[in-house]
């Protein structure tokens, strides 16, 4: 008897959703198999990577990491630009870093009057985060919600404390929301039930699992996307076929491994490609898990993950 | 169904201070009441009483044995405060419990034999929280292994294959199911229990009854002796003593692979539906899962 390949049974779908507007506008999602499981079903469309903008000069990333921008961290607008043109971006992620109540705390109407320039300046997507906390963030992309309302952005993170007001908002002008929980399957299949009562459209909604990077967990990220990915397209679990968005790039570079110097630890070898891979490797196992949307920083760590894809994905 | 009252805990608001200070007044109200709810035992958990345990354990049960005349379990890891207990109970007592730890099995067995109590042989070893089904048939012949050594029969043996909450590893969940099917075969005889309200743990308050029944039933289903239990839930005990066969039976077909339009049953057979999904892993749970 000839051996055959054991198949795993698909009953669902992950739902296709389009971000942005207009000609530069993706579309996301719609795998009918776990990822890059070409032989069992489709994967109609790729990762997509959204590169990183900061809304104020970062402070204390390593050299490499600057390097790519320099002239233009001062500038969200020429930064998002440079982006696009210089590193051809699909879409844009604005880090919202200025508005940290325990930093520059920047006031809501400020900081969505930067997201309105950026989102004036460029065609492609723009993915727009907040801090993480609840108070300032329900202030902030209410904000934004409203200044920048024809623009189908994608707001985030709205988390259990912070959801009600910030995904009233986002109904109201039709912005893509991104439900953000801590490492935990349960806690997110509850959030985005909770959005789906709040009245959150089944096409506007992403699901952070909240990831992290290689040598920090990054296992117990890859664990929850995959069970994520198991009770969408096995279990018709029609609570978790949504696409999801790793905001990876500010985990990799944050860590020790990333940004301590070859001068200061010659054993740890050059730092630029140290930073590089660390970044794209950690992309590259998110991806395996299930990522939709790569949030990522380092234009050669981008390029390392889109020969991957294009590897993994050639006929 | 054998039903054992976990309401008697030093955890409670009320009874923890009870029992600091020796009010009996509490303790026996507590007793009395889960009597009258209508267990078959009386847990007394006086939690790991460090200090001054072994009173404590015999003041205890020489309150609770004048008020009740169900069998009591002991519930400590002070072993010193369960000696305590064991050499003033007058009647049928359980030790809860007695772990596989290289610390603690032989003290726990010499007692179980020297003051003739049943016991529950608690799966968990020196690497603690049995990992699977396979992992929990191993501990339990070491264990009846072990007490059968120390002369323990398996009839006084009760084993506890540890549930988990249904929030942390749902194949936790069914690794338990699992074992209540292969424990009659591994030793022939022997007891059950389990502490049922884990299953539910980190669930909201309100909604944890419908998580414990059902976990309740599909054990029951292969053999589950008894359950340490909420002893003022009043559909449970309906379940327990066979007064609900309706819910029993729409469980029992579920877990035979039926699979009912629980939109068209009516809420309660509904609720039970969705929540015999959650647990056998068929749906994934969210603290919204009666909802969805």
């Amino acid at each position: 008897m000839a051996f055959e390949i054991p198949k795993t049974a698909y009953s669902g779908k992950i739902r296709e959703m389009a971000l942005g507007k207009g000609d530069k506008a993706v579309t996301v999602g719609g795998e009918t198999a776990y990822p890059f499981y070409l032989f069992e079903g489709e994967m109609p469309n790729l990762p997509k990577i959204a590169m990183e903008v900061y809304d104020m000069p970062p402070e204390e990333w390593p050299e490499a990491a600057m390097e790519p921008f320099t002239g233009v961290t001062d500038d969200p607008v020429a930064w998002a630009q440079k982006c696009i043109k210089d590193y051809g971006a699909e879409m844009i992620c604005l880090q919202l870093l200025s508005t940290d109540p325990n930093g520059l705390d920047r006031p809501a109407d400020e900081a969505a009057q930067v997201v309105k320039k950026v989102a004036d300046a460029i065609d492609v997507p723009l993915i727009v985060w907040g801090t993480a906390n609840h108070d300032k963030d329900t202030d902030v992309l209410r904000a934004v919600a409203e200044i920048v309302q024809d623009k189908s952005l994608i707001l985030g993170p709205l988390e259990e404390g912070d959801y009600k007001k910030i995904g009233a908002a986002a109904i109201g002008y039709k912005h893509t929301v991104v439900a953000s929980t801590p490492i935990d399957i349960n806690l997110a299949k509850q959030l985005n039930i909770l959005l789906g009562n709040l009245g959150v459209p089944d096409n506007l909604l992403a699901i952070d699992p909240t990831v992290s990077c290689i040598g920090y967990g990054i296992e117990y990220c890859y664990s929850v996307m995959e069970r994520m990915r198991m009770a969408a397209l096995t279990q018709q679990d029609d609570k978790l076929q949504f696409p999801i968005i790793c905001n990876i790039a500010k985990e990799a570079w944050k860590t020790k491994e990333a940004k301590i110097s070859e001068a200061e630890d010659p054993k740890m070898g050059d730092a630029k490609k140290r930073g590089i891979l660390l970044e794209a490797m950690s992309a590259i196992v998110l991806l395996l898990a299930g990522g939709d949307v790569l949030i990522m920083r380092h234009p050669e760590a981008i390029k390392l993950v889109r020969e991957m894809i294009a590897d993994l994905t050639a006929k | 169904m054998i039903l054992i009252g976990e309401n008697l805990n030093v955890m409670s608001q009320t009874l923890g201070p009870a029992l600091r200070e020796r009010n009996a007044g509490p303790i026996e109200e507590m007793a009395k009441n889960e009597t009258e709810a209508g267990i078959d035992l009386v847990d007394l958990n006086i939690g790991p009483a460090r200090k001054g345990g072994d009173e404590l354990m015999a003041w205890v049960v020489n309150t609770i044995q004048a008020v009740t005349d169900k069998m009591l379990s002991l519930d400590t890891t002070n072993l010193d405060a369960m000696e305590a207990g064991l050499k003033v109970r007058q009647g049928p007592v359980l030790i809860n419990s007695v772990s596989l730890q290289t610390s603690r099995i032989d003290r726990g067995l010499e007692l179980a034999q020297k003051y003739n109590a049943d016991l529950i042989g608690l799966l968990w070893s020196n690497e603690g929280m049995p990992r699977d089904v396979n992992e929990r048939a191993m501990h339990t012949v070491d264990f009846i292994y072990k007490a059968n050594e120390a002369g323990i029969p398996n009839e006084r043996i009760w084993i506890d294959p540890i549930a988990s909450p249904v929030s942390v590893e749902i194949n936790q969940v069914k690794a338990c199911v699992e074992f209540m099917t292969m424990l009659g075969e591994i030793a022939p005889g022997c007891k059950s229990t389990v502490g049922l309200s884990n299953i539910s743990n980190g669930a909201p308050t309100e909604l944890r009854p419908w998580l414990n029944r059902t976990y309740m039933i599909m054990l029951a289903r292969y053999g589950l002796y008894s359950a340490i239990v909420d002893a003022f839930d009043k559909d449970l005990m309906k379940i327990a003593r066979g007064e609900r066969p309706d819910i029993v039976e729409l469980v029992y077909k579920m877990m035979d692979g039926e699979k009912p339009d629980i939109s068209s049953l009516p809420k309660e057979m509904a609720n039970y539906a969705k929540t015999t999904r959650v647990l056998m892993g068929e749906s994934l749970y969210s603290h919204s899962w009666l909802e969805v």
